[in-house]
């Protein structure tokens, strides 16, 4: 089956559509890249299981919501997959990386935003975006770095202590981080949480370039409405369980059925 | 080479961040100080007893300040959720430790050697002689200490009570880095013997190893939720 090849990253190396193209100098079938399988994958917290029995296959490239009501358990799924949370049973991978066993190589290959923002109060914005450039291996200047905060609306905070941010700032100092990774996967924790009407511009446009340059993004939202441009599929969860046929008939009338 | 960068940017991370807030600075150093000179007051002015009391009152001093030092470490990462951003990077969970723990050694270090004027001036002790004998007990020391310190405050970090927590749970492992301080401290400052303080320090080194060894290699799994 063709579908759709995206390049990626395999156990056995690294290939891009076009080598293997030049390698074979034949076009032959190529199977979708598999970004995330989930296989009845749970996650307790003590006595109180927060997810259950999760199976999920997400196609590299896509863009898939995560909604449901608070405490459903989206941000838990997020952090799993983050491989900050390991699975109580079950299992899961990410490109082809076990979560548990290859954690590491999971990380290589995603970057994470989550709710607050994730930085330090007291290191300007510029400091929190040189500590990220160290930490992804991106040498870049300090001009670079400017250009990055610029992008996401931090030009002028750019030498101000983050502790002096709103949640909106910090949440756009954790885009300008999010970007630098150059990560195959995003995971995006509430995205549009905190975002001024700008902000939420912002994300529309980092999440379609995302689509076009074949990034995998998973998404926990509550703005369903406005993640419904750019989706792929709406996954909703509900009690720690992940309902697909429950989200088509949810999303039906917001003009998204997907199954 | 990259994970030696990682180290340091960590540990700069952390002392930058330090020297913005001073939050452990101030507290640290008022408390330190205080407990010095209770305890001075509390032995009273008979200069032999001054001068036995002083390695002990040094290292009580140092030991409650590097609680303080250790636990604060991890409250400015959960600020923000930025600990969690942290975890995240694709570095070695083991630089992460070994990057706090720098920070926190260099800080416990700088704190006692600030100590040292107030052990004269107090305790009456006699630092000129052996002062680097002195410095390397306090070098290692602080390094031992640091390490129980830091390790433990990552796994208390998450919990809600983790304030007290955390001295109950390390003081009992730090307890030999403690006793082999104070006497190594004792042996240089008090009774000028270097031969006997070698044989104390010989056992830190071994302490610290040990510790350094163990506490890095399961750090990872100390942050795994």
């Amino acid at each position: 089956m063709v579908k759709q090849f995206t390049g990626g990253v395999h156990k056995d190396g690294i290939f891009s559509a076009a080598s293997l193209l030049k390698l074979t100098g034949l076009a032959l079938e190529i199977t979708v890249t598999k970004a995330i399988e989930l296989h009845s994958l749970a996650r307790r917290y003590g006595a109180v299981c927060v997810l259950r029995d999760i199976n999920l296959t997400v196609s590299a490239g896509k863009t898939v919501v995560l909604w449901g009501d608070n405490g459903a358990g989206k941000t838990t799924l997020l952090k799993v997959l983050a491989t900050k949370l390991r699975p109580s049973r079950g299992r899961g991978s990410v490109f082809g990386f076990d979560l548990n066993k290859e954690a590491a190589q999971v990380r290589k290959r995603l970057a994470y935003l989550n709710v607050f923002g994730g930085v330090y109060g007291t290191l300007t914005a510029l400091e929190n975006l040189e500590l990220a450039a160290t930490f992804y291996q991106k040498p870049l200047s300090r001009e670079q770095l400017v250009e990055s905060l610029a992008a996401v609306g931090l030009f002028e905070a750019r030498d101000k202590l983050a502790r002096t941010f709103s949640s909106g700032m910090k949440k756009r100092l954790g885009l300008a981080r999010l970007l630098l990774a150059e990560a195959e996967l995003w995971l995006l924790d509430e995205p549009y949480a905190a975002l001024d009407e700008s902000g939420k511009g912002l994300i529309d446009r980092l999440l379609a370039q995302a689509k076009e340059s074949g990034r995998t993004v998973i998404m926990a939202s509550h703005d369903l409405e406005r993640s419904l441009n750019v989706a792929d599929s709406v996954l909703h969860i509900e009690q720690g369980r992940l309902y697909t046929g429950t989200a088509a008939a949810k999303a039906a009338p917001l003009g998204l059925a997907h199954g | 080479m990259a994970e030696l960068t990682f180290v340091f940017t960590i540990a700069r991370k952390d002392l930058l961040q330090e020297i913005r807030s001073k939050a452990v600075t101030v507290a640290t150093l008022f408390f330190s100080g205080i407990v010095l000179v209770i305890l001075a007051f509390a032995i009273g002015p008979t200069p032999a007893a001054l001068a036995n009391a002083a390695p002990g009152g040094l290292w009580v001093a140092l030991a409650f300040a590097g609680v303080i030092s250790a636990a604060q470490s991890y409250q400015t990462e959960l600020e923000d959720s930025a600990f969690e951003q942290l975890l995240l990077y694709p570095i070695p969970r083991a630089t992460i430790f070994l990057g706090k723990l720098l920070a926190n050694w260099l800080f416990m270090t700088l704190l006692g050697l600030l100590m040292l004027p107030l052990m004269v001036l107090l305790f009456g002790a006699v630092l000129e002689q052996n002062l680097l004998w002195l410095l390397l007990t306090i070098l290692l020391g602080t390094l031992g200490f640091a390490l129980i310190a830091t390790f433990y405050a990552a796994l208390t970090a998450n919990l809600r009570a983790r304030e007290s927590l955390l001295p109950v749970l390390m003081f009992p492992v730090v307890v030999p880095v403690l006793l082999a301080s104070v006497r190594a401290t004792g042996e240089i400052v008090r009774l000028g013997n270097l031969v006997s303080s070698q044989d104390w320090l010989k056992l830190l080194l071994g302490f610290d190893l040990i510790y350094f060894v163990i506490c890095t290699a399961i750090f990872s799994y100390v942050v795994e939720e």
